[in-house]
């Protein structure tokens, strides 16, 4: 692009001192239809288009504002009239004319001649680019068509005037061209389409410099007008078409810059109004940013007021957002701006509350017109610069959210528009306090669902990873908690040489309360089975530990069961738990010692209940404990899998392994319940003897 | 599913009968807490809960009892619990309750022990 930039001008630059010197060369010379005249000619055209196409580059690079535009515009025009007046102090001798020619009597007036030329060209090329960007302001289909009409016909009536005699410019088809061109010219000089968005104040600037630049194109017509004067001769010496491109730049120059002052001077009442709606509309843009960024409904708030204090130009803006009922947040949020929280209090604990309600009830807009008369308002503690009061309720799913409370100094400040805006202005931040909220309530779930997933890893960790091996026990267990984590438990553990404890219970409950819990029992179970004597005596102990620390409404049901790996003798205690089926030849049945839940009743009462059952197992025996997730669980028309079912289940796989009575059961139960109606934590674990 | 009712009903021996309905579960024990609730706030301490048309009743719904039983006992009450279905009666026998509470079989019975008691 530089390199282009630079060849333009280079190329400009040397093609006019080209013409120069030709120029010089032929002073006295007659060139009439000889090469040298086209060349020259064509060199002069060349050249402007050159700066044409150095204009459009530098144009393109820089975007700029249409006041800008009109002021450089004015600038150029300034500059064309101050070489003007600089050259009027040369001494100048002039031009003869003959034969509708014109012929230099000096070198001065050559130079003069291309210098103001020059200046001229310039001038008129930068004049169409930036009224071009003014014109193309807003575009339709038609006005870019329009405009480019206009350039050509400038040209081509430019053109035209190459095919006579400098100063014979009376030709038909010439005038006809030059009606075209003012045609199109007017026809242009109707877009005004820029003026009516500007800021006020831009429009202030831009009436002056529309005057400025009207009087410099009207005075450059004059001059390039006046007969025989020299500039008229100067150009066109220089290049007729030149003359007549400057003078038609000039016109639409005049004609647009007048229609632009004029446009520009019947905006200005409107123009405060106008810019108030801009305002609007862009505090309503950003706030819609503002809805896709802002999360946190604290900052939230306060941009949200101290835009509404710049929109309606209001004296104190403040805002309450209403707590939710399962909130995020608890207390009502206060976004004060020029107004101290101790006054909104003041005015919303108050009588006050009367206006509050009134919004929340009726979920409409209210206006106190005159703060000091008013009824509603008359009460209250006198509010700083608050003559007038507008209160907009919040509203999302119909529901008052929060509300909104702007007052002005004056009584009546409120107009109808305002009403309007900060009611579309509340719904804007009615979403986007909603936003918030769902963002903050997902980003919490997101939290609490990874503490759930860490919490079941925690409690997986709680169950035996790997159950004991023995030669003569063949042992399988299974646990799956219906939420996330679960009240079910077993565990096992060596007692002594020959001795296994085997424990299962099951916590009243589900879900995180449930968790705890059974993690207390494991603890219970791992320090106290060992010092315990037998299964009744761990129960007991157990019961004591845990009566104490468990919520009255929650208890704990246990079985717990020592097997003597050498001799098969298996001892049972039931604390409210399942009872254990045991099968054992034609032996099929539920055993249930007597025992109260763990955590139901302290001391006596517990000790007095709780009961031991002895066995003696034989090879193939299979004792089976679970919890009541197994037999409660029920099928899709509400039917419980129950204690017969589990009892043929464990029967009918009686051969096989542990592993293999287990996956019986669990598949029983599975298909059984659909796996909808499935909805408790489940726990089964399968002892078989094998014996020596 | 989780269809639960409690009706309260006051007997002429200034006895209440709370009689439930359905499945009482984590899900629906408000209910009958709030029943609760409400009679030990009117100090009524006697109290029958006939659990004739209860079907289901899960460990939740157990500790609701347990809950308000030392509150109605201190007070020279008690919570007396009468035709239970053998499922349901299963699940209370299971945890040891006829060991804490008087099941009985009908609620008259149920109204009996009151009086023997009071005789007492």
């Amino acid at each position: 692009m530089r390199i282009r930039k630079l060849l333009l001008l280079l190329g400009a630059i040397f093609l006019s001192i080209a013409v120069f010197i030709i120029n010089a060369v032929t002073k006295n010379i007659d060139l009439e239809e000889s090469m040298i005249q086209y060349v020259r000619s064509a060199f002069v055209v060349i050249s402007f288009a050159m700066v044409y196409g150095y204009v459009h580059i530098v144009k393109r690079e820089r975007q700029r504002s249409a006041v800008k535009n009109i002021r450089d515009v004015a600038l150029f025009a300034g500059l064309f009239l101050a070489t003007y007046l600089l050259i009027s102090f040369l001494p100048l001798k002039g031009f003869d004319s003959r034969e509708f020619k014109l012929f230099p009597r000096d070198y001065l007036t050559i130079l003069f001649s291309s210098t103001i030329s020059a200046v001229a060209g310039v001038f008129g090329i930068v004049t169409i680019h930036f009224i071009k960007d003014l014109v193309l302001h807003k575009r339709k289909k038609t006005t870019a068509r329009n405009y480019w009409i206009l350039l050509g016909s400038m040209i081509v009536t430019s053109l035209s005037a190459l095919m006579v005699r400098p100063l014979d410019q009376s030709s038909v088809i010439i005038g006809i061209l030059y009606a075209l061109s003012i045609l199109m010219i007017i026809a242009n000089s109707f877009r005004l389409g820029w003026i009516a968005y500007l800021p006020r104040k831009e429009k202030i600037y831009s009436l002056l410099y529309s005057l400025l630049a009207f009087f410099g194109f009207l005075a450059i017509l004059i001059i390039l007008s006046i007969q025989d004067g020299w500039t008229q001769k100067g150009i066109l010496y220089y290049n007729a078409a030149l003359f007549t491109f400057v003078r038609l730049s000039s016109i639409f120059g005049a004609v647009y810059f007048g229609m632009a002052f004029s446009s520009t001077l019947f905006h200005l009442p409107t123009a405060e109004a106008f810019d108030r709606k801009q305002s609007e509309i862009s505090s309503l843009h950003n706030l819609n940013r503002l809805i896709n960024q802002v999360f946190d409904l604290k900052e939230l708030a306060d941009t949200a007021t101290k835009m509404v204090t710049e929109v309606v130009q209001a004296s104190c803006v403040w805002l309450e957002i209403i707590p939710t009922e399962t909130g995020v947040q608890t207390d009502a949020l206060i976004s004060a701006y020029n107004i101290s929280n101790n006054e909104v209090n003041a005015m919303l604990s108050g009588n006050g509350t009367s206006i509050r309600s009134t919004v929340i009830q009726t979920k409409k807009v209210l206006m106190v017109e005159d703060v000091a008369e008013d009824k509603r308002t008359s009460h209250l503690p006198q509010i700083k610069k608050a003559g007038s009061l507008l209160v907009i309720p919040l509203l999302s799913h119909d529901h008052v959210i929060g509300i909104l409370y702007a007052t002005k100094e004056i009584s009546y400040g409120f107009e109808r528009d305002d009403i309007d805006i900060l009611s579309g202005f509340a719904d804007q931040v009615a979403i986007a306090i909603e936003n918030a909220r769902l963002i903050t309530k997902s980003i919490e779930k997101e939290r609490l669902q990874r503490e759930l997933m860490l919490a079941q890893e925690m409690q997986k960790r709680l169950l035996p990873q790997q159950l004991p091996k023995f030669a003569t026990l063949d042992m399988e267990a299974i646990s799956s908690p219906a939420l996330e984590v679960g009240g079910d438990y077993y565990d096992v553990v060596q007692l002594n040489e020959e001795q296994v404890g085997i424990v299962i219970g099951d916590v009243s409950g589900k879900g995180v309360g449930a968790a705890f819990y059974m993690a207390e029992v494991k603890g219970i179970f791992q320090s106290l089975s060992k010092i315990s004597s037998s299964p009744k005596d761990f129960l007991i102990k157990a019961n004591d530990a845990l009566v104490t620390s468990i919520d009255k409404r929650s208890f704990i049901s246990l079985i717990y069961s020592v097997i003597n790996t050498r001799t098969g003798e298996l001892v049972v205690s039931r604390a409210g738990h399942c009872p254990m089926l045991y099968i054992s030849g034609s032996r099929k049945e539920f055993i249930k010692p007597l025992g109260l839940g763990l955590g139901l009743k302290a001391g006596k009462i517990f000790e007095e209940t709780v009961e031991e059952r002895n066995i003696k197992m034989k090879s193939g025996d299979v004792c089976v404990f679970y919890t009541d997730g197994v037999t409660e669980s029920r099928s899709s028309s509400g039917e419980e899998f129950g204690y017969e079912r589990l009892l043929d289940v464990v029967d009918a796989h009686r051969k096989g392994s542990a592993e293999d009575i287990k996956e019986a059961i669990i598949q029983n139960v599975w298909s059984y319940t659909d796996a909808k109606g499935y909805h408790d934590d489940l726990t089964v674990f399968v002892v078989k003897w094998i014996g020596v | 599913m989780s269809d639960f009712k409690v009706m309260v009903r006051e007997r002429n021996d200034n006895i209440h009968t709370l009689e439930l309905k359905g499945y009482l579960d984590a899900h629906t024990t408000p209910v009958l807490e709030d029943a609760f609730q409400k009679l030990l706030s009117e100090k009524k301490y006697r109290i029958i809960v006939n659990c004739k048309d209860l079907s289901y009743i899960s460990s939740a719904g157990l500790g609701v009892f347990m809950a308000f039983i030392e509150d109605v006992r201190a007070e020279e009450g008690d919570i007396k619990m009468s035709d239970m279905t053998p499922k349901v009666f299963n699940i209370f026998d299971l945890l040891g309750f006829p060991m804490l509470y008087d099941i009985v079989k009908t609620e008259d019975e149920a109204a009996k022990k009151f009086a023997e008691k009071s005789v007492r």
